[in-house]
C-alpha cells in the first residue's frame, strides 16, 4: 500500500494518456492479430483462440487500449469545442469496450442440434469439461478442463479417479494393449493389420474382433465398392467345405462351424421360395432365414441378436465385391470360376492378388488377444479447407487403481470402480434451456440445375409454459425467445437420410451498449475528421 | 435419330464448302440457356465454356458460340471439325504429357483417351499441391468437354403448359419437330425449331436475360480502361486538366453503366466477388477523387483517382486468372441485399479511399527521390494524403461496424475473430496508429508518405491476402487462384519502392544528409 502512494499518479496518467503509449499499444494489438490470423490459417480457429485471441495476454492488450482511450480523453478535459468529435470517438470506444466485457462475462455462445421431431433443450457451449457419470446412482459430476493449447498437468482426484493431464490437441498413435478382461482361449478375439493396394490407392487396414476395441476399429470396412469382412479364424474351414446350399452355421463364442450338409440339416423353402433351416439347440429349435439375417427368428419373426449360434449365407455375398479375412486366410467369390476361393496369406509374406482391378493384399501384423488402441499423443493441429485434419482428439490421461487410462472426446471410458459402473467423458459444457424446442421440418433449396444450396430453413416448434409456438428460422432471420436468439448455422444428414439442423444459440446482454458505442464512434469520426477541418478552414478564411 | 442426321446432311451437305457449320449461326447467341444455377444467353455460356476449356475466346475462325454449337452437334451424330485444345501450363503436367518445352497445347480428343490417367494423377498421393490442382482442373475440363460433345451441356427451355424444364439438345431436337418444320422451311428446318425455345421462353418469362448479352458484348471494361488511360495521359504528360477531366468524367459514366448492368443482370449489389470489388473500388475511388477535387479545388485528387482507376481496370482486363467476370449465384448467407450493399460497399469504398492515399504516397516517394519536389510541395501533398486517410479510416470503421451488426444479425455474434474481420481491424488499427502518430514526433514530415505507402500492404492483405493466402474462415467466398502470385509481386514491388526511396535529398540548402 505504501508503495502505491509513492507512485506519481499524474505521471502514470500522462503516460497512459500519451499518444506514444497509444501508438505502441495499437501496434501491439495489430501484431498479435496478425500472428493470430496466420496461426488460424495453419492450425485452425480453436488453436488460434487458445494461443492468441482468448488468452490473458491478449485481454491485457485490449485492456491497455481501453486505458489509453480513457486517459487520452481524460487528459484533454475540460471540454474544448474543437475536440467534441474526439470525445465522442473515445466515449464510443469505451462504451463498446464495456459492452464487450459484459458479453464476455455474462454472454452465452453455443449451438444446439435438432433431430426431426425430437424436443431438445441442451445447448453445447465451447468450454471443455470432464464429465463423470454413475449410471446406477443417476449421479453426474462435471469439472472444467483448462482452456489451453498445450498439454497441461491437472492432478485432481475424485473418488479414486486421478486426473493426471489434459491434451487439448492430440493425434492417435497406434499401439497394441493387453486385454483388461479374461477370455477363454478359444474365444475369437484376434485382430489383424493388412496392407491393401490397387492402382488408385494404397492403405493400411486394421480389422478386429476384440470386444474391448473402441469404435474406430471395426470388423467390417468399405473401400469404394469393396467390402472387407473380418471373421473368426476357424470359419475359413467352412468356406472351403463343399456345400450345395452355401450356408454355414457357426458359434460366435468359440468360432466352431459346420455346413448343414455335414450334419444332415435340410435346407427347406417356404411357399414364397425363401430358404430356411431349423437347428435344434438343447431344448429349443432355432429357425434361420440365412438369406435375410444371420440371427434366428422367433415365432413373431423378430430376430434374436444375442444368439451365439448364427448362420451365414455365402450366396448373398457373391454379387458385389466382398473380401473375407480370417487373420491368416482369406476368401472371395470368383465370378470367373463360379466358386469360392480360400487362400493363405502369410504374416509379413507375399501379397495375395485379388480379382478386382489389380488389387492385392498382404498381412502386416496379427494379434491373437491384444487390443488395438490409438494412444493420444499431444500435437499441434493442422487445418485444411476449414476442417481439422490432424490433432482433433481432446484427451485426458487418468490413473485409476494404479493403472493408466485415457478418455477422449471420441471414446469415453467406461469401467467398474469398486463394483460401481462409471462413465468418464471428455466433452463440451452443456447449458439447459428453460424451454424446449423441436425441429418439425427442414427445407433446403438448391440453385436451379445445380447441387449448390440456395437456402436452408428450419421450421421449429417451441414449447414454453405449456404453450407451443411455431417459428421459421433461416439465414438472416433468427428466432428470439426470452433473451435467447437462435440462428440457422448449419445442417447435417443422419444415417437415415433425415436432415438435422444446427442452430447457433446466443445471449448477449452487452448488445445495446456495443451498438450505442459503435454509433458514437462513427459519428465522432465524421465529426472529428471530416467536419472539424472544414469549419477551421472557413474560420481561417473568414 | 438417323433420319435427323440424313435431313441435316441433305440440307447442309451440298451447300457449303470447306468446314461445315450446319445451323450454328449468330442467331443462336441470344438464346436463353441455364447453366451454373442461372438463366443466361448462350453467348455468355458458350464464351465462358470455351474460355475455360481453351483459355481463348474463339476457336480458329469460329466464334465461341459456333464452336460450342458444332461440338454439341456431335451428340446428335453430326460430325464436326472443331478441334479444341487444352492449354497445359504446369511444368510437371507438361512432363506428364511429354510435351516439348515450347508446346503447351493438347487436343481434347487426345486427352479423352487419357482421362483415367489424369484423374489418377489428380488423386494420387504423390506430386505437389499445385500439380494436383492443375490436373484436377484439367480433369474437370475433360468432363466438361465430354458433356458438351455429348450434347448434354446445351440446355433448352422446354415449356409445357406452365411448367418450365431445361432439356439437353439431344432431347429437345426431336425428329418429329424437325420433320414438321421441314414442310414450312425446307431450306433449314433446324434453326427455327431451336429458336422456338427462345420464343416460348421469352413469351412466358420475358427477355430480361438478354441484358447480359449486351453487357457481355459491349466490353465496357476495356473501353473504360482506354478512356481512363487517355485521361491520365492528358493530365500527366500533356498537363491539360480540362481535357483530362472530361475524359475522366466519361470514364466514370462508362464504369457506372458497367456496374449498373451487372446489378440488373445479377439482381444484387455489385460487390460479391473479387472482380466486382476491384471494379467497385476503382470506380468509387475515381468518383471520390473527382468529388473531393471539385470541393477542395485540388487537381491532385483527380490524378490520384485516375491513377488508381487505371490500376484496377488493368487488373479487370488482364488478370483473368485471378478475377473472373462470371456472374454466379451467391452462397445463402450473403443473400441479403440490404446488408450486402451497406457493409461491403462501405468497406470497398474505404479501400478505394485508402488506395488514393497509397497512389499519392508512392508518387511523393518517387518524385522526392528523383529530386523533383521541394519541402513545401511534400508538405502540401502530405496534407492531401492525410485528407484521404481520414476519409478512408472513417469509412473503414463504419464498414467494420456495419459488418459486426450484420454478423450479429445473421450469425449471432458481433465479433468472432474470423480472418477477414481480424484483418480489416488490423488495417483500421494500423491507420489509426498512423493518424495518431502524425501528432507525435515519431512520424515526422517526410516519413508520413513512407508509412502510408507501406500501410496499404495491410489493405491488400485484408482484401486479397485473406482469400488467396490465408483462405480459411467464414468470409472466404471469393476464393480463386493465381492471387497469391499477384499479391507476392505487389508486396515485392512496394517494398522495393520503399527501400529504393529510403534515402533522398531535398532541394533545401540547409538539409544535411539524413542518417
Amino acid at each position: 500500500m505504501k508503495k502505491l502512494s509513492n507512485i506519481d499518479w499524474n505521471k502514470v496518467e500522462r503516460f497512459l494518456g500519451s499518444l506514444k503509449f497509444a501508438v505502441v499499444i495499437i501496434l501491439c494489438f495489430a501484431t498479435a492479430m496478425i500472428i493470430g490470423t496466420f496461426l488460424e490459417s495453419y492450425y485452425g480457429t480453436d488453436f488460434a483462440n487458445r494461443t492468441v485471441y482468448k488468452t490473458t495476454a491478449f485481454m491485457l492488450i485490449q485492456f491497455g487500449m481501453l486505458m489509453s482511450i480513457i486517459f487520452a480523453a481524460f487528459l484533454r478535459l475540460p471540454p474544448k469545442k474543437r475536440l467534441y468529435g474526439f470525445y465522442t470517438i473515445h466515449a464510443g470506444l469505451i462504451i463498446v469496450g464495456v459492452g464487450s466485457m459484459i458479453t464476455y462475462i455474462a454472454g452465452v455462445d453455443g449451438s444446439i442440434t435438432l433431430a426431426p421431431n425430437e424436443p431438445s433443450r441442451q445447448v453445447i457451449l465451447n468450454k471443455d469439461v470432464l464429465k463423470i457419470t454413475y449410471p446406477e446412482e443417476g449421479k453426474q459430476v462435471t469439472s472444467d478442463l483448462p482452456y489451453t493449447a498445450f498439454t497441461t498437468k491437472i492432478g485432481d482426484e475424485y473418488q479414486g479417479i486421478n486426473v493426471m493431464e489434459y491434451l487439448p490437441f492430440a493425434e492417435g498413435k497406434f499401439v497394441w494393449t493387453p486385454s483388461i478382461n479374461k477370455y477363454p482361449p478359444e474365444a475369437p478375439i484376434h485382430s489383424s493389420k493388412y496392407f491393401f493396394k490397387n492402382p488408385f490407392a494404397e492403405e493400411e487396414i486394421l480389422l478386429t474382433l476384440h470386444p474391448e476395441s473402441s469404435g474406430e476399429f471395426q470388423s467390417t470396412m468399405n473401400m469404394g465398392p469393396l467390402t472387407f469382412n473380418y471373421m473368426p479364424e476357424k470359419l475359413s474351414d467352412c468356406f472351403e467345405k463343399p456345400s450345395a446350399s452355401g450356408i454355414i452355421i457357426w458359434n460366435s463364442d468359440n468360432g466352431e462351424c459346420f455346413v448343414p450338409e455335414e450334419k444332415g440339416f435340410p435346407v427347406k423353402e417356404t411357399s414364397a421360395k425363401n430358404r430356411f433351416l431349423v437347428f435344434p439347440l438343447k431344448d429349443k429349435l432355432l429357425t434361420f432365414f440365412p438369406d435375410f439375417s444371420p440371427y434366428p427368428v422367433d415365432s413373431s419373426f423378430q430376430t434374436d441378436q444375442k444368439s451365439i449360434i448364427r448362420t451365414f449365407s455365402k450366396r448373398i455375398f457373391e454379387q458385389k465385391p466382398n473380401l473375407f479375412l480370417f487373420g491368416k486366410k482369406l476368401a472371395f467369390y470368383s465370378k470367373e470360376d463360379k466358386k469360392w476361393i480360400v487362400q493363405n496369406i502369410e504374416l509379413k509374406g507375399k501379397s495375395v492378388a485379388l480379382p478386382w482391378m489389380g488389387a492385392e493384399i498382404s498381412l502386416l501384423e496379427h494379434q491373437e488377444n491384444m487390443v488395438p488402441f490409438h494412444l493420444p499423443v499431444a500435437t499441434i493441429p493442422i487445418q485444411k479447407n476449414g476442417a481439422i485434419i490432424k490433432g482433433d482428439i481432446r484427451a485426458l490421461r487418468l490413473e485409476i487403481m494404479g493403472k493408466e487410462y485415457w478418455a477422449t472426446n471420441y471414446s469415453p471410458l467406461s469401467l467398474l470402480i469398486g463394483g460401481k459402473k462409471v462413465i468418464i467423458e471428455v466433452t463440451k459444457e452443456n447449458l439447459t434451456l428453460p424451454f424446449e424446442i423441436a425441429l418439425s421440418n427442414f427445407k433446403m433449396d438448391k440453385d436451379p440445375g445445380t447441387n449448390n444450396p440456395a437456402s436452408y430453413e428450419s421450421f421449429v416448434k417451441l414449447f414454453d409454459d405449456g404453450k407451443m409456438t411455431d417459428h421459421h428460422v433461416y439465414m438472416n432471420n433468427p428466432m428470439k425467445h426470452s433473451g435467447f436468439t437462435f440462428y440457422q448455422a448449419s445442417y447435417s444428414q443422419d444415417s437415415g437420410g433425415n436432415y438435422n439442423t444446427t442452430l447457433a444459440v446466443n445471449v448477449d446482454q452487452g448488445r445495446p451498449l456495443k451498438y450505442l458505442g459503435s454509433l458514437m464512434l462513427v459519428f465522432g469520426g465524421i465529426w472529428h475528421y471530416n467536419l472539424n477541418k472544414k469549419k477551421k478552414k472557413k474560420e481561417t478564411v473568414a | 435419330m438417323k433420319a435427323l442426321i440424313l435431313i441435316a446432311l441433305v440440307t447442309f451437305g451440298f451447300s457449303a464448302q470447306g468446314a461445315e457449320t450446319y445451323f450454328c449461326k449468330k442467331d443462336l447467341e441470344t438464346m436463353p440457356t441455364q447453366q451454373g444455377g442461372r438463366v443466361k444467353p448462350l453467348y455468355v455460356h458458350a464464351s465462358e465454356a470455351i474460355k475455360a476449356l481453351t483459355g481463348k475466346s474463339s476457336v480458329g475462325d469460329l466464334s465461341a458460340v459456333e464452336a460450342f454449337c458444332l461440338l454439341s452437334l456431335n451428340g446428335m451424330g453430326l460430325p464436326s471439325a472443331v478441334n479444341l485444345e487444352a492449354k497445359i501450363e504446369h511444368v510437371d503436367a507438361m512432363k506428364f504429357f511429354n510435351l516439348p518445352k515450347d508446346e503447351h497445347n493438347i487436343p481434347y480428343e487426345t486427352l479423352l483417351t487419357r482421362e483415367d490417367d489424369v484423374r489418377n494423377e489428380a488423386r494420387s498421393s504423390k506430386g505437389t499441391e499445385s500439380y494436383k490442382k492443375a490436373m484436377s482442373k484439367l480433369f474437370d475440363n475433360i468432363f466438361l468437354y465430354k458433356e458438351i460433345k455429348a450434347g448434354n451441356n446445351w440446355l433448352f427451355a422446354n415449356i409445357q403448359g406452365k411448367e418450365l424444364t431445361w432439356v439437353p439438345l439431344t432431347t429437345y431436337l426431336t425428329e418429329e419437330k424437325v420433320v414438321a418444320q421441314k414442310t414450312l422451311t425446307p431450306m433449314d428446318p433446324f434453326l427455327p425449331v431451336l429458336l422456338k425455345s427462345k420464343a416460348d421462353y421469352d413469351s412466358a418469362f420475358g427477355t430480361k436475360y438478354i441484358v447480359e448479352y449486351y453487357y457481355a458484348k459491349a466490353g465496357l471494361a476495356s473501353i473504360a480502361l482506354l478512356v481512363s488511360l487517355v485521361a491520365l495521359m492528358c493530365l500527366v504528360l500533356f498537363k491539360n486538366f480540362k481535357i483530362a477531366l472530361s475524359f475522366a468524367t466519361l470514364s466514370i459514366v462508362i464504369q457506372i453503366s458497367l456496374i449498373t448492368l451487372r446489378v440488373i443482370v445479377s439482381g444484387r449489389a455489385p460487390i460479391t466477388n473479387m472482380y466486382e470489388t476491384v471494379l467497385f473500388s476503382g470506380a468509387g475511388a475515381l468518383l471520390l477523387g473527382l468529388l473531393l477535387g471539385h470541393f477542395k479545388q485540388e487537381k491532385l485528387f483527380v490524378y490520384m483517382g485516375l491513377a488508381y482507376n487505371v490500376c484496377t481496370l488493368m487488373m479487370l482486363n488482364f488478370a483473368n486468372g485471378m478475377l473472373t467476370a462470371t456472374i454466379s449465384p451467391l452462397v445463402p448467407v450473403l443473400r441479403d441485399n440490404f446488408w450486402l450493399s451497406t457493409h461491403v460497399t462501405t468497406i470497398i469504398l474505404s479501400y478505394g479511399a485508402l488506395a488514393l492515399s497509397w497512389i499519392l504516397a508512392n508518387t511523393v516517394l518517387i518524385k522526392r527521390k528523383l529530386g523533383k519536389m521541394d519541402r513545401k510541395e511534400v508538405a502540401q501533398h502530405e496534407e492531401i494524403i492525410y485528407t484521404t486517410l481520414k476519409w478512408g479510416t472513417t469509412m473503414l470503421a463504419a464498414g467494420i461496424i456495419l459488418g459486426g451488426v450484420w454478423a450479429d444479425y445473421s450469425w449471432g455474434r458481433f465479433w468472432g475473430w474470423d480472418p477477414k474481420e481480424t484483418w480489416s481491424l488490423i488495417v483500421l488499427t494500423l491507420y489509426t496508429a498512423i493518424l495518431h502518430g502524425r501528432y507525435t514526433s515519431w512520424i515526422q514530415q517526410g516519413r508520413f508518405s513512407t508509412v502510408t505507402a507501406a500501410a496499404f500492404m495491410s489493405v491488400m492483405m485484408a482484401w486479397f491476402g485473406v482469400n488467396y493466402i490465408l483462405a480459411s474462415g467464414l468470409h472466404s467466398y471469393g476464393f480463386s487462384e493465381g492471387g497469391a502470385v499477384f499479391l507476392g509481386c505487389f508486396f515485392l514491388v512496394q517494398i522495393s519502392i520503399l527501400i529504393a526511396t529510403k534515402d533522398y535529398s531535398i532541394e533545401t540548402k540547409k538539409e544535411a544528409e539524413p542518417a
